[in-house]
């Protein structure tokens, strides 16, 4: 299964929030869209969602308009909420079955959710006598319950504590090696790194960047060292401007161009008393920082 | 479709396993029953026959002793209320019975055509001098015929000549529809302005606890707007059949004690006006439903629905109140009153009052139905599209225009 975003636009009155947006996920593989707040995911994830089309610009699923009628999009809101007076097997089968399940089948399949995130024991309490980590786990069900082809989780590890967190990676793990297509949209880098094969970096209603991470990261251009020291300052002065501290005490040397790598790592290590010099590899945090902070 | 069916399911769900909701509906029902009990209940505490012992004392006094008797044989046979007595000693113990409540009122009269008519606390309603006056003008023609030489019979038959009269009603008859029409106004006002309020204050809780986020990308909203709509108006007709059915069971349970015209007339409702009052009722309901239910979704917090719904609560309040003024003032044909049964909002209660206390042509009703219908059905398609932008939006609630431009602005 590959989705597909080409060039979708799509404007509120004046406001244009996508322009031309395009970006490939593939069945199987995690996919990553991040961007800063306001940058256009949640109108992106809408658009997939058939909530509202597009203005310009196409959806495929394996090169063909997706037939919502058949495929199953599951959904993990950012803004989570369901019915708070509402008993939870009563709302997670309503929403099963509003997605096409039979009555029965829903009610099956939440049991199985319930049981598998070990919330039984609450199958037939309110909603709002759960707690916060506890509701986003009923939430996740609302997302998963009727076995979609396509599950789209919006910052799904926020709010739950590690033990939940590691419970909800092995939900997505297992999602993932049943061949969907999971689309994670998120602003915890780390789960980011962890899970997506390939992300794309939305900035004020564009792709920044999109691809393979690997490859993003591959592809960074080569002209920053890392040097470890305990006699920073010397290499400070002598460098000027072009050296700078990080948090964890090493120094960031920007080259003048990736040329001048090797001449430059052969001066550090002859000149000064270091324990390590490498190149500089972008973390995806960097890489976000650098192509989604354009955005103002 | 099946979306429709399984959202009506789970509203209806919900208003079922609402407390309060059927708390309100056997409380209902049970108030019905004791009012219609309440006739059988009263007269089984009361055995035997009310004695003149228990009835107000109303006093007869007059210098002439004869007039005092005849005035108190005709007072008598005139005022069943009472225990009609000849008064004994002065005027100013007259007045003292009265003031400590021993005697209810007292007539003094000079003569056969003069008195004075005593009593503590006039009320509103006392009719007893009206009743008095026609009395005592009997008692004085009867007099004069018999001083001019006629027999006290002769007289008496001339006094109580009876005129047969019929009335020949080729309409309707107002008096008798207007109760019926009056209770189907003030239901279709009750239960709009009710449900009403609850399908907006639905929508805009969906929207602020945010379930909205699933249920926009699980169904449509057409299939949202119209599940929610037809479900409270099933809940809304629901409970008026349960209140109006047990009143109806209630009432034919106790009808012996039940000797109300009224009442009678209530529930003797001829077939064709029930069907109108259906078809006015169930329409009249589902277009304002549909109205608050966009408002709703244009609301982005609980606390703005009561504002949000004025508008069209005031247009409400006004038409209910155009067609109850001209109800009770019998001008139920007024301009103002056909103007308003042909425009789709007003027309469930002004067509229907029309076609209960007045003649309208066949195709007059034809035209409002099909009206309403049309625009209940336009109503509907454009408060889901209102829906559908209004769900997606938060914060300040949009202007008017704007929702109605993004609506109507090319897909």
């Amino acid at each position: 299964m590959i989705l597909e975003l080409n060039n979708i636009d799509k404007s509120f009155g004046e406001k244009e929030v996508l322009n031309g947006v395009s970006f490939t996920a593939e069945g199987g593989k995690a996919f990553g869209l991040l961007g800063r707040n306001g940058a256009g995911k949640t109108t992106s994830i809408r658009i997939i969602m058939n909530v509202f089309p597009a203005n310009g610009g196409e959806v495929l699923l394996n090169g063909k308009p997706i037939d919502y009628n058949k495929i199953g999009l599951g959904y993990l809101p950012e803004e989570r909420g369901l019915y708070p007076k509402k008993l939870i097997i009563d709302q997670l089968a309503y929403f099963a079955e509003l997605k096409g399940m039979s009555a029965k089948e829903a009610v099956k399949a939440v049991d199985y959710w319930l049981d598998r995130l070990g919330m039984t024991e609450y199958r037939n309490k309110r909603l709002d006598t759960l707690s916060k980590g506890n509701q986003q786990k009923i939430q996740l069900i609302t997302a998963l319950a009727h076995n979609p082809h396509i599950v789209i989780l919006d910052e799904p590890f926020s709010g739950l504590d590690p033990v939940n967190a590691m419970l909800l990676k092995d939900v997505v793990k297992e999602q993932i090696s049943q061949g969907k297509i999971v689309l994670f949209s998120s602003h915890q880098m780390a789960y980011i790194e962890e899970f997506c094969d390939s992300i794309a970096i939305l900035s004020a209603g564009r792709v920044a960047i999109s691809g393979d991470l690997l490859e993003i990261k591959r592809n960074y251009v080569r002209d920053k060292l890392v040097v470890s020291t305990t006699k920073p300052e010397r290499i400070k002065s002598d460098l000027g401007e072009a050296c700078a501290e990080r948090e964890d005490g090493t120094l960031l040397i920007q080259l003048a161009s990736p040329a001048e790598k090797q001449s430059m790592m052969k001066r550090i290590v002859e000149t000064y008393d270091i324990d390590e010099v490498k190149v500089f590899e972008p973390s995806l945090n960097d890489i976000f920082v650098e192509y989604a902070g354009a955005q103002v | 479709m099946k979306q429709f069916g399984k959202i009506l399911k789970f509203e209806l769900k919900g208003y079922l396993k609402n407390k309060v909701f059927v708390g309100v509906t056997i409380f209902l029902v049970a108030a019905i029953a004791i009012a219609m009990f309440i006739p059988n209940i009263i007269s089984a505490f009361k055995s035997g026959v009310t004695t003149s012992k228990d009835l107000p004392v109303m006093l007869v006094y007059a210098e002439d002793e004869t007039l005092s008797e005849t005035v108190k044989e005709y007072f008598t046979q005139a005022f069943t209320g009472y225990n009609v007595k000849i008064a004994d000693g002065t005027l100013d113990d007259i007045k003292s019975q009265i003031t400590s409540g021993n005697v209810e009122c007292a007539f003094v009269l000079n003569s056969s055509s003069s008195y004075a008519y005593y009593v503590n606390n006039l009320n509103m309603r006392d009719s007893n001098q009206a009743i008095a006056n026609t009395v005592l003008q009997e008692v004085y023609r009867v007099n004069a015929m018999i001083q001019n030489g006629l027999s006290p019979e002769q007289a008496k038959d001339i006094m109580s000549v009876v005129i047969e009269s019929d009335t020949m009603t080729l309409g309707v008859d107002q008096l008798k529809n207007y109760f019926y029409t009056y209770i189907m106004i003030f239901a279709l006002y009750t239960v709009i302005m009710l449900y009403g309020q609850l399908v907006a204050t639905n929508v805009a809780s969906e929207k602020s606890s945010r379930a909205m986020e699933v249920l926009i990308t699980s169904a449509k909203p057409t299939s949202m707007m119209f599940g929610k709509v037809f479900a409270s108006c099933i809940v809304g007709f629901t409970q008026l059949v349960l209140v109006f059915g047990s009143a109806l069971l209630f009432y034919n349970i106790n009808k012996a004690q039940l000797q109300n015209p009224v009442i009678a007339s209530i529930f003797d409702m001829p077939i064709n006006l029930f069907i109108y009052m259906l078809v006015f009722f169930v329409l009249g309901f589902l277009i304002y439903a549909f109205l608050y239910g966009a408002i709703g979704s244009t609301a982005s917090k609980l606390e703005d629905i009561s504002t949000m719904v004025l508008p069209v609560t005031f247009f409400f309040i006004i038409a209910f109140m155009v067609v109850l003024f001209s109800m009770i003032g019998g001008n139920v044909n007024s301009v103002l009153m056909k103007v308003f049964s042909y425009i789709p909002f007003t027309s469930p209660m002004a067509m229907f009052t029309r076609i209960c206390m007045s003649t309208v042509a066949w195709y007059e009703i034809f035209i409002s139905i099909i009206i309403l219908i049309g625009s209940t059905v336009g109503i509907g398609i454009l408060s889901a599209k209102i829906y559908r932008v209004g769900v997606l939006l938060y914060g300040t609630p949009p202007k008017f225009t704007k929702i109605i431009r993004e609506v109507f602005k090319k897909q």
